[in-house]
């Protein structure tokens, strides 16, 4: 993902001072772009000690948290580097596509949304095209779990929490 | 660009697919709960 290897310590500096941002804007700014993705961080103290340490160059952040700058400043980045663009593009998409996983229910909600069906008789879908279609969901949803650990392994998120 | 992108740019869209999967597959079983549909047989008597 070429746009997050481009991306130094001076962007994410000019990034945070074209909004006019202080360091524990920042931090607030990256936590909640991290909540809207279900995503931990560090906490915010831990944060506003990391980001000016990043933004001197002296520590690189992990991707994880290069994808939340993407997300907070996608405009920014697209604007002020159009060679990155692809780049930046994916990474949101990126972004949005763990977002939209975080945002999905569990296989127990799943199946108590099979038995409330399964209570209710239909014309348009049969007892047993609902259970199929409750047990086709659960499936995709080991995919999506057994996809965003193969994805956390290549971004490296192993726990970069402090 | 590194192998390494291509493997993360093939996990996103396989992602991407499954997730679109059970969202869909929850549109379906949320619009049978939403959907007011013929009552029950015993309910007509």
């Amino acid at each position: 993902v070429h746009a997050l290897a481009d991306v130094t310590g001076e962007t994410l500096r000019s990034w945070r001072q074209s909004k006019g941002w202080d360091v524990p804007r920042m931090a607030r700014e990256l936590r909640k772009a991290a909540r809207d993705s279900g995503e931990d961080v560090a906490a915010h103290h831990g944060l506003v000690k990391m980001i000016p340490q990043w933004e001197r160059g002296g520590r690189a952040p992990r991707e994880r948290y290069k994808l939340l700058y993407l997300k907070v400043f996608g405009d920014i980045a697209r604007d002020l580097s159009p060679g990155m663009a692809l780049g930046t593009d994916f990474a949101i998409r990126l972004a949005e596509v763990r977002s939209r996983a975080a945002r999905l229910p569990g296989p127990e909600e799943i199946k108590a949304l099979e038995a409330a069906a399964l209570a209710k008789p239909r014309e348009s879908m049969t007892p047993a095209q609902i259970r199929s279609r409750a047990a086709e969901t659960i499936t995709h949803l080991h995919e999506v779990a057994t996809k965003l650990a193969e994805l956390s392994a290549l971004l490296g998120d192993d726990g970069d929490k402090s | 660009m590194s192998a390494r992108d291509d493997e993360i740019r093939r996990v996103v869209a396989e992602l991407d697919v499954h997730v679109a999967k059970v969202e869909a597959d929850l549109a379906v079983l949320k619009a049978l709960l939403a959907d007011d549909e013929v009552p029950a047989e015993e309910d007509l008597s």
